[in-house]
C-alpha cells in the first residue's frame, strides 16, 4: 500500500494525547478504513500499553479485539509540529511530532509500516516529517527508504 | 556425565511425547463426550433409539474427531498455519479408511505443522513484502494437498495393515486357548480406536457360536468390560493433576455407566505407559471370567455395566462381577503407581525449569539494564517481537530488527512479529517485548530469552542484539572517556540561566524535538536550566541566554541581538557539541 496525500493532516495542534489518537482514528474513520469503534479501542490500547515508539513518533492502533472494526487497511499521518506529550507519567515527557494512525488487516500495511520504522529510527528523519510543509514532502521523504 | 546426560533428555524426550499426546487429544475430549453422549442414548441399542440422530454416531466418529485431532497437532507444531495444514494432511488418512483414523491424525497432524513450518523456514524471508498473503496460502495449500495424498497412499494402508494383524492376533489366541492373554492384543487395539472392529468384529461372532451350544461365552467380556478401563480414569481422579484430573470423574461415569469406553482412550494416550494398566487389568479380569466360568447370554453393547448385568445369565453375577471388579482393581493399582511415579519427575523437571528461570533472573538483577548474561544468546535461531495485538509496534520493531541483522550479515535467524497472546514456548528463541508486556511474554514462553525495550524505534539494545548474535560475547559498548569540552571553551556556560532553540516556519517540528530532547539531556545530566524554543524576535538579548543555532540560522541572529551567547551546530537534535554544553553548565 502507499500513502496518500488524504490520509495525512498537517499542523495539528491535539492537547492531549487522547485527542491525538482521535485525530489520527477520525482521519481513519474518514476514508472508510475503520469502523468509529475503532477509535475507541485505539485510545484503550494506548491505556494499556503506550503505543509511543520512541523517537517523537507514535502509531496508535486498535487492540486485539479491535481489530473487527477494521475494513481496509490503512495509515494515517497527524503531523503535530510543536509536539503532544505521549507519557503516563507525570515525570516523563515523551513527546511525539509524527502520529501514524494504523488499521491493518492481513499484514498489508507491514510494508509501509517497515519503511516508516526505518526512516524514523533517525531522529533527523522524524524531524524532516515534523518540519514538512506540504503533504508530498511527508510522502516523498517516506519514499526515501525503499 | 555423558550417560547421565542422555538418560535426562531421553526421559525428556518421552515426556515431551506424552505431553504431545495429551496436547492433542485433551483439547478435544468435549467432542469426544459430545460423541459418546449422543452414540449411548441415541444409537440403536441406546436408551432413547432416534434414527435420525444416530445418523450422527459415523461421521463424528470417523471425520470430526481424527480431524480435530489433526488440526491441533499441527497447532502445536506451527500455530493456525500448521493446524490447517495438518487438518489437510489428515483428512488423507481418513478417507477410506476402514478404521477411525486416530492414530492417523496424531502422526499426520503434527507432520503436516513441521513441514509447513520447515518450508516457512526456508522461503519466509525470501517473500517479498506484499506478497506474503499468496506465499502463505498457496504454500500451506500446495503443501496440505501433498500430504493428503501421502495419507492415502502410505500412512493409511500402514495403519489399517497394523490394525488388521491385531485382529488376526487376537483370532490366534483364542483359537490356542489362551484367553488371557488375547487382552494383551485387544486392550491396546482398543484404545486407538479398533475396539468396534474387533469386538463385533471377531469377538462376537465367536461367542454367539459358543452361546448357541453352551447358553453363554466369555468372549462377549474379553472387549466389553468396563473394568480396566474405569481404573485408570479412577487413578487420574485420585492421582492425576491438572485437566486429566478434573475430567476424569465424568469420564468414568461415561464409560462405566454410560458404556461408551472411547472416553479413556485419550487418558491411555497422553501417558503411554498407561497401556500396561489396562492390559493387566483385561488380563486379570478375562483370567477371573474363567476362573468363575462366567459369560453372557450376548453381546452387551455398550459396555456399560448396567448392559452386562443385563446380559449375565442366573448364576454368573457373581463371577463377571468378581471379573469387572478385579479388571478394575489391578489397572486402578498399576495406574496409580505410574501416575505418583511421574508426578514426581514432573516436578523435578518444573523445578529445573524454575531454577533456570531464577538463574537468568538473577543476572538480569545485577547488571546493568544493558547487559545480559553471555551465554543467553547461544543458540538464538529465531526472533519474535511480541506486542499487544501484533499489528504496528512489534511489527516496526521486527522491521528495524531485520534490517540490521541483514547488514550485520547474520543469515540463520528468523526475525517476525505477534501478539503476546498468540507466543508459544519454543526452544532457541529470543523474545522482544515492550516493558509492559514483559510478565506476559515470559509466562507464555518460560525457555525463552527476554528482551524489554523502551523504545521500539531507537533501542540500544537491537545493537546489543547483534552485537551477541554475532560474537556470543558481550560486548562493551559503554563510551569510555567523557567527551573534552573544546567547543563550548569560548562561551561562558556558568552565566547561563536559559537555552533557546531558534524556532521558525521551517523547522517547527525539529525545534520542538531538539527542546525535548535537550530538557531529556539535561535532566538525566541532573541539571536544571530552563530550555525554551523562541522565534527569532522573541529573544531577550542577554548574555544569560545561549541560542543554540545551525549555521544558516546563526546570520540572522546576528543582525538582531549583540549580548546572547550563540553556539553553531550542524544539527539540532544529534550534534556532538550539545552534550558538552550540558557538561559546561551549572
Amino acid at each position: 500500500m502507499e500513502l496518500k496525500e488524504n490520509m495525512i493532516l498537517l499542523d495539528q495542534a491535539p492537547a492531549t494525547k487522547k485527542e491525538a489518537i482521535r485525530l489520527a482514528g477520525e482521519l481513519l474513520v474518514k476514508e472508510g478504513c475503520v469502523d468509529e469503534r475503532y477509535i475507541d479501542s485505539m485510545i484503550k490500547r494506548n491505556e494499556d500499553v503506550s503505543t509511543y515508539m520512541g523517537n517523537f513518533i507514535a502509531i496508535p492502533h486498535g487492540t486485539d479485539e479491535g481489530k473487527r472494526f477494521i475494513k481496509k487497511t490503512g495509515i494515517s499521518v497527524i503531523q503535530v509540529p510543536l509536539g503532544v506529550d505521549f507519557s503516563n507519567d507525570e515525570q516523563v515527557e515523551n513527546l511525539v511530532t509524527v502520529v501514524f494512525g494504523i488499521a491493518g488487516a492481513n499484514n498489508e500495511h507491514l510494508e509501509l509500516l517497515s519503511q516508516i520504522a526505518l526512516y524514523c529510527s533517525d531522529v533527523s528523519n522524524v524531524a524532516k516529517l515534523a518540519d514538512a510543509t506540504t503533504k508530498a514532502e511527508i510522502i516523498n521523504l517516506l519514499k526515501e527508504v525503499g | 556425565m555423558d550417560d547421565a546426560k542422555n538418560k535426562t533428555s531421553l526421559k525428556a524426550r518421552i515426556q515431551k511425547l506424552g505431553t504431545a499426546l495429551s496436547g492433542m487429544v485433551m483439547p478435544n475430549i468435549a467432542a469426544i463426550i459430545a460423541w459418546g453422549l449422543i452414540t449411548a442414548i441415541f444409537m440403536a441399542e441406546g436408551w432413547f433409539p432416534n434414527k435420525q440422530i444416530a445418523e450422527l454416531i459415523g461421521p463424528m466418529l470417523n471425520y470430526l474427531l481424527p480431524l480435530l485431532i489433526g488440526y491441533v497437532g499441527g497447532r502445536m507444531v506451527y500455530e493456525e498455519r500448521g493446524a490447517v495444514v495438518g487438518a489437510i494432511a489428515t483428512i488423507g488418512v481418513v478417507v477410506g479408511s476402514q478404521v477411525p483414523m486416530f492414530l492417523g491424525a496424531m502422526i499426520m497432524g503434527p507432520l503436516g505443522g513441521w513441514c509447513i513450518k520447515k518450508l516457512d523456514s526456508i522461503f519466509q524471508d525470501k517473500v517479498r513484502s506484499g506478497l506474503e498473503m499468496i506465499y502463505n496460502n498457496f504454500t500451506s495449500g500446495i503443501m496440505g494437498m501433498l500430504l493428503a495424498i501421502v495419507g492415502v497412499y502410505v500412512v493409511n494402508p500402514v495403519v489399517n495393515t497394523g490394525s488388521m494383524l491385531m485382529g488376526e492376533g487376537v483370532d490366534w489366541i483364542i483359537s490356542v486357548h489362551l484367553l488371557p492373554l488375547a487382552n494383551i492384543f485387544i486392550e491396546p487395539a482398543k484404545v486407538l480406536f479398533l475396539n468396534n472392529a474387533i469386538g463385533n468384529g471377531i469377538l462376537v461372532p465367536l461367542g454367539i457360536q459358543q452361546a448357541a451350544s453352551a447358553g453363554k461365552s466369555v468372549l462377549f467380556l474379553l472387549e466389553s468390560n468396563p473394568g480396566p478401563g474405569l481404573g485408570v480414569l479412577l487413578a487420574f481422579t485420585f492421582f492425576g493433576k491438572g485437566n486429566a484430573k478434573g475430567s476424569a470423574p465424568g469420564a468414568a461415569f461415561i464409560q462405566f455407566i454410560g458404556g461408551i469406553h472411547e472416553v479413556y482412550f485419550p487418558y491411555i494416550l497422553m501417558k503411554p505407559a498407561m497401556f500396561l494398566a489396562v492390559i493387566a487389568g483385561g488380563v486379570t479380569g478375562t483370567f477371573t471370567f474363567q476362573m468363575f466360568g462366567a459369560g453372557l447370554k450376548a453381546a452387551a453393547s455398550p459396555g456399560s455395566i448396567i448392559a452386562i448385568l443385563a446380559m449375565t445369565p442366573k448364576g454368573s453375577y457373581l463371577g463377571v462381577l468378581a471379573g469387572v471388579v478385579a479388571g478394575a482393581v489391578v489397572s486402578f493399582i498399576i495406574a496409580a503407581i505410574i501416575l505418583k511415579h511421574d508426578r514426581s519427575t514432573a516436578d523435578e523437571f518444573e523445578a529445573k525449569q524454575q531454577e533456570m528461570a531464577q538463574m537468568k533472573a538473577e543476572s538480569k538483577g545485577k547488571e546493568t539494564p544493558t547487559n545480559l548474561a553471555p551465554a543467553d544468546f547461544s543458540g538464538i535461531k529465531k526472533i519474535i517481537f511480541a506486542c499487544d495485538a501484533g499489528m504496528g509496534s512489534s511489527a516496526m520493531g521486527a522491521s528495524l530488527l531485520r534490517d540490521k541483522i541483514k547488514k550485520a550479515g547474520i543469515t540463520d535467524v528468523s526475525v517476525t512479529n505477534t501478539a503476546v497472546s498468540r507466543l508459544q514456548d519454543e526452544p532457541d528463541l529470543l523474545v522482544v517485548t515492550q516493558v509492559e508486556l514483559a510478565e506476559r511474554a515470559a509466562q507464555k514462553t518460560p525457555s525463552a530469552v527476554h528482551v524489554q525495550v523502551g523504545n521500539f524505534l531507537n533501542s540500544p539494545r537491537y545493537d546489543e542484539i547483534i552485537a551477541r548474535l554475532k560474537t556470543e560475547t558481550l560486548i562493551n559498548e559503554e563510551t569510555g572517556a567523557e567527551p573534552k569540552a573544546t567547543t563550548g571553551s569560548e562561551l561562558e556556560l556558568s552565566n547561563v540561566k536559559e537555552i533557546n532553540f531558534i524556532r521558525h516556519d521551517q523547522n517547527i517540528g525539529t525545534s520542538t524535538m531538539a527542546v525535548s530532547l535537550f530538557k531529556d539531556s539535561l535532566h538525566k545530566a541532573g541539571k536544571k536550566v530552563p530550555v525554551k524554543a523562541v522565534r527569532l524576535d522573541e529573544l531577550v538579548d542577554s548574555s544569560e541566554h545561549l541560542v543554540i543555532v545551525t549555521k544558516e540560522a546563526k546570520k540572522n541572529l546576528d543582525i538582531r541581538y549583540t549580548n546572547v551567547q550563540v553556539l553553531v551546530v550542524s544539527d539540532l537534535l544529534t550534534d556532538e557539541k550539545l552534550a558538552q554544553i550540558i557538561a559546561g553548565l551549572a
